[in-house]
């Protein structure tokens, strides 16, 4: 159900509490003790001495962080069947250039270790933080705990850092860039969907708190 | 200031680093998620300045070793990333060039600066002053990845540029050591505990009194 955007009525639907309490939150930057008390929807609550984030209630959290990756995984697909640049020189000859392609080509030129961190960073590490936040999202909408979604969960938090999505696509810019004196180059369809991929991902991560999911899950698991 | 806000470390408490949650450090490890609890993140300072010397010393020969050879009609032609920007710069492609000049450039030296100011600030070197402190953390935490635009583009010349005698473009051993600075700094950047800034304010009480600028509790 979608609903409309008030600023002056925002509901307070906070997310379930596990059991217990008082319940805590410290702030990882200045280390200050707060309550935690729950916040209306779309805001965040931040913290008192230093002023950085605590946690924030996200709208619809659960429902849009699997929605966001389903997207984001799809637009994976996509973005592996189309080229993000093609290049035609003079004499007939014309390259493209596929997400994978990048990183075989390091790899056959003799830098395997490029190749294995630009498959990382661009293709495996947003692959796999899709696929983490559907599994973990996914079956806590209705309640339940997916096996292993304890250590998938925890996985998330230290990929986040490695998806590299933004950067590899301003370096497909410059090196469009780059080319443009020596060939004519133009964008495929790959480039698009990978700048689309590249929203429907910093949406996905944005839409849930971590301090949510964690709740969630031992609310769930208990 | 009226009260002093609570600190955790002075109840004994510690924030899983993972989940989020508080509890006792006395537990050792986190009862939900299972992750290891510390009140601060272990030998913090000495790790931060070994991964940082270790991107310094790797600056150096990233910035004068080639990252790429391009092979044009049989001439061989190595091209550092600073001669990269300089050509960006001759033709005409300012923003181009600032944009490598900033990612390639600036940010990893930065980075390397502000990470020993922090490092120097937490230790008790450098009287901290906390406004800033933030500003500089924030800015080591969120750019150094930007850091990895040049590796991608010679990955993506390498696959393109690939025109049988005409013209082949090959990764050079530069590429290599500049990825693994920028690597570096990113470990460092993350092993670096924020909180000791903190600790080091209120030991010499000058614990800042001012609010943040928009409170949303």
């Amino acid at each position: 159900m979608i609903k409309p955007f008030s600023r002056s009525k925002r509901a307070l639907h906070p997310w379930p509490k596990p059991p217990g309490g008082p319940h805590y939150s410290v702030c990882h930057f200045c280390d200050t003790l707060h309550e935690s008390e729950p916040v209306p929807e779309g805001t965040a609550a931040r913290c008192k001495r230093c002023g950085a984030l605590l946690y924030q209630n996200r709208p619809a959290s659960l429902v849009r962080a699997t929605a966001f990756s389903m997207t984001s995984l799809i637009l994976m697909g996509v973005v592996h069947y189309f080229p993000f640049l093609i290049m035609d020189a003079d004499g007939g000859f014309r390259a493209t250039l596929n997400l994978t392609s990048a990183a075989r080509a390091l790899f056959e030129e003799g830098s395997p270790i490029l190749a294995v961190g630009l498959a990382l960073f661009t293709i495996i590490a947003p692959i796999s933080m899709a696929a983490g936040l559907i599994y973990v999202c996914g079956p806590l909408m209705f309640g339940r705990v997916a096996p292993g979604a304890f250590f998938v969960a925890k996985w998330l938090n230290k990929t986040e850092p490695w998806n590299m999505v933004e950067v590899f696509l301003l370096g497909v810019l410059v090196s469009l860039l780059k080319l443009a004196k020596v060939a004519e180059v133009h964008f495929g369809a790959g480039f698009w969907a990978f700048g689309l991929l590249m929203f429907c991902m910093a949406a996905a991560i944005a839409s849930i708190d971590r301090d949510e999911l964690w709740d969630r899950l031992e609310v769930a698991k208990s | 200031m009226r009260h002093p806000l609570p600190r955790a470390v002075h109840h004994g408490l510690a924030g899983c680093h993972t989940c989020g949650k508080v509890s006792p450090v006395v537990e050792r490890v986190c009862p939900r998620c299972g992750s290891h609890l510390h009140l601060r993140k272990a030998h913090s300072i000495s790790r931060t300045v070994a991964l940082m010397l270790a991107a310094a010393a790797l600056y150096i020969p990233a910035n004068i070793l080639p990252v790429m050879t391009v092979t044009e009609l049989g001439d061989v032609d190595a091209t550092t990333i600073t001669q990269g920007m300089i050509r960006f710069w001759r033709t005409g492609a300012y923003p181009i060039a600032l944009v490598i000049f900033t990612a390639s450039i600036m940010i990893p030296l930065l980075k390397i600066v502000a990470l020993s100011w922090l490092c120097l600030a937490a230790s008790g070197k450098l009287h901290p002053s906390p406004s800033m402190l933030g500003r500089v953390y924030w800015f080591t935490e969120l750019l150094g990845r930007w850091s990895m635009i040049d590796i991608f583009v010679v990955g993506i010349l390498v696959a393109l540029v690939q025109l049988g005698n005409y013209m082949t473009i090959t990764p050079g051993p530069g590429a290599l050591v500049f990825a693994g600075v920028v690597v570096l700094t990113m470990f460092a950047a993350m092993s670096f505990d924020p909180r000791l800034l903190w600790d080091r304010l209120e030991m010499l009480g000058l614990d800042p009194p001012s609010p943040p600028k928009s409170s949303d509790t």
